[in-house]
């Protein structure tokens, strides 16, 4: 009798305690998905063609700088780097420029015409402010420093070349903005955003390049440096002593590239 | 002693009645339901830079319609609260207040982005959510938010007013039982590039 009885209080507290926590519910849901597709936008606004025309012996001597000749715009959602590169089609050689006419015989004893691509100077607006990591070892990280002068020859703002390539530079090198490396913003990285929206011309989203040229007399492009702004590539130092610029006419572009940071 | 195992009897079948009571208290409803179905998906695609800039805005997303029956004869303790919640498939490996990562574009060394770049607003004509008309965040996984809270006053329907927890339709009362849900997001510059994924669960549920 007595097991029927507590078998009857446990039957009845089990039901009570299932009625406890007893509730009426409904649910649904909506599933969000976001797709961010990565953006690198980079505008730019110059001339089809820069030219140099040295037609006057203090040309020759003080060079020419064209000033505010392209304007770089970075638009990106996603952290970058900014570099630039000197590039020819390779005619006279993968590093130097291409001789599309050659003035006279062309045929002096100590005329080159293998004109070094790194001979091109730059002058950005705004100096890099994604380049502060300790492992950058570049002598001039940017081409911030101003042009300096025509008797002053130091490589800061030679252009960057790499055996006729686009490939980035190294740690050693140039960039406009940020570095080689993965390391942090600001230390070789510019953070995602755009000109728009960043202050303009001001911001580091925004630059303005300066171009110049300078042959010096003889010609001879003494400002013509390697990445590291040590090793010369004018023509005496490329070619040996009373070597000077075949005089013609020669092209060649700067490939400015917008990359992820990586 | 046949006394009281008499009166031992009565009491053991008093306290299963009691018991029984209890159960039949706690369901204070006939009935609650979702009746539409608030969510196919919400895709948020930024393939421009004006979409980052000035984000995206889905109005009407989800709409989420509330049935609420009441029991016969009515009880006056039915009433509901609505809840909203969000899920990020913690288990696998997802940061409690991070999107879920569904692939990712590039070699990016930034985070996937966080929770609460994703704005929820939910509103009727009744503005009868504490938090009508006006943008919230979630900022973990699992965070609620009350759409219409458990205030354990009971408001009837009709009364077009805040927290409006009485039973109802959104086919006899549309302006209270039926929330609009809208999604933003803004995502900035900062996250990786890539496939992301949330769940936003809409709870209903009758408090006694």
């Amino acid at each position: 009798m007595k097991r029927r009885i507590l078998m009857l209080v446990v039957i009845g507290m089990v039901f009570g305690l299932q009625g406890v926590f007893a509730q009426l519910q409904d649910e649904k849901s909506v599933t969000v998905t976001m797709d961010l597709q990565p953006i690198l936008q980079l505008d730019m606004e110059t001339a089809d063609q820069i030219e140099f025309v040295f037609d006057d012996i203090k040309d020759y001597y003080a060079g020419i700088t064209k000033y505010g000749a392209t304007i770089l715009k970075v638009s990106s959602t996603v952290s970058w780097d900014l570099y630039a590169v000197g590039r020819s089609n390779g005619t006279t050689g993968a590093e130097f420029w291409d001789q599309v006419i050659d003035y006279g015989s062309g045929s002096g004893t100590n005329s080159i015409n293998e004109l070094p691509l790194s001979a091109v100077e730059l002058h950005q607006s705004q100096p890099n402010n994604g380049a502060a990591g300790a492992g950058i070892t570049a002598t001039y990280i940017d081409y911030s420093t101003p042009f300096p002068a025509s008797n002053v020859h130091n490589g800061a703002n030679s252009l960057y070349v790499n055996n006729g390539t686009l490939t980035p530079p190294t740690v050693a090198d140039k960039y406009i903005a940020g570095h080689s490396g993965t390391t942090a913003l600001g230390d070789d990285a510019m953070t995602g955003g755009s000109y728009l929206t960043a202050g303009g011309y001001t911001s580091d989203y925004y630059y303005v390049i300066d171009y110049r040229l300078l042959p010096g007399l003889p010609a001879i492009f003494p400002n013509a440096f390697d990445a590291d702004a040590a090793t010369a590539e004018d023509l005496v130092t490329a070619n040996g002593a009373d070597s000077y610029a075949e005089p013609g006419v020669y092209t060649m572009y700067v490939q400015y590239v917008l990359v992820e940071d990586q | 002693m046949r006394e009281k195992k008499t009166y031992f009897v009565v009491i053991v079948a008093l306290f299963a009645l009691l018991s029984a009571w209890q159960s039949s208290g706690q369901i204070v409803c006939a009935d609650v339901e979702i009746v539409s179905d608030p969510g196919d998906r919400a895709d948020f695609v930024f393939d421009s830079f004006s979409k980052y800039l000035s984000g995206i805005t889905f109005h009407g997303i989800a709409n989420v319609n509330v049935k609420v029956d009441d029991q016969l004869p009515a009880n006056p303790n039915c009433k509901w609260m609505l809840l909203m919640t969000v899920e990020n498939n913690p288990s696998g490996g997802t940061a409690a207040d991070e999107w879920e990562t569904l692939a990712t574009y590039g070699t990016g060394t930034t985070s996937p982005p966080k929770i609460d770049i994703l704005d929820v607003r939910i509103t009727n004509a009744c503005s009868t959510s504490p938090v009508d008309g006006v943008y919230q965040n979630f900022n973990l996984a699992g965070d609620i938010i009350e759409i219409i809270e458990n205030t354990g006053i009971r408001i009837n329907a009709g009364s077009c007013t805040t927290n409006v927890n009485g039973p109802g339709s959104y086919l006899t009362n549309y302006d209270e039982f039926h929330f609009q849900i809208d999604f933003r997001i803004t995502p900035g510059f900062t996250y990786n590039p890539g496939i992301y994924q949330l769940q936003v669960k809409f709870e209903l549920a009758e408090v006694p």
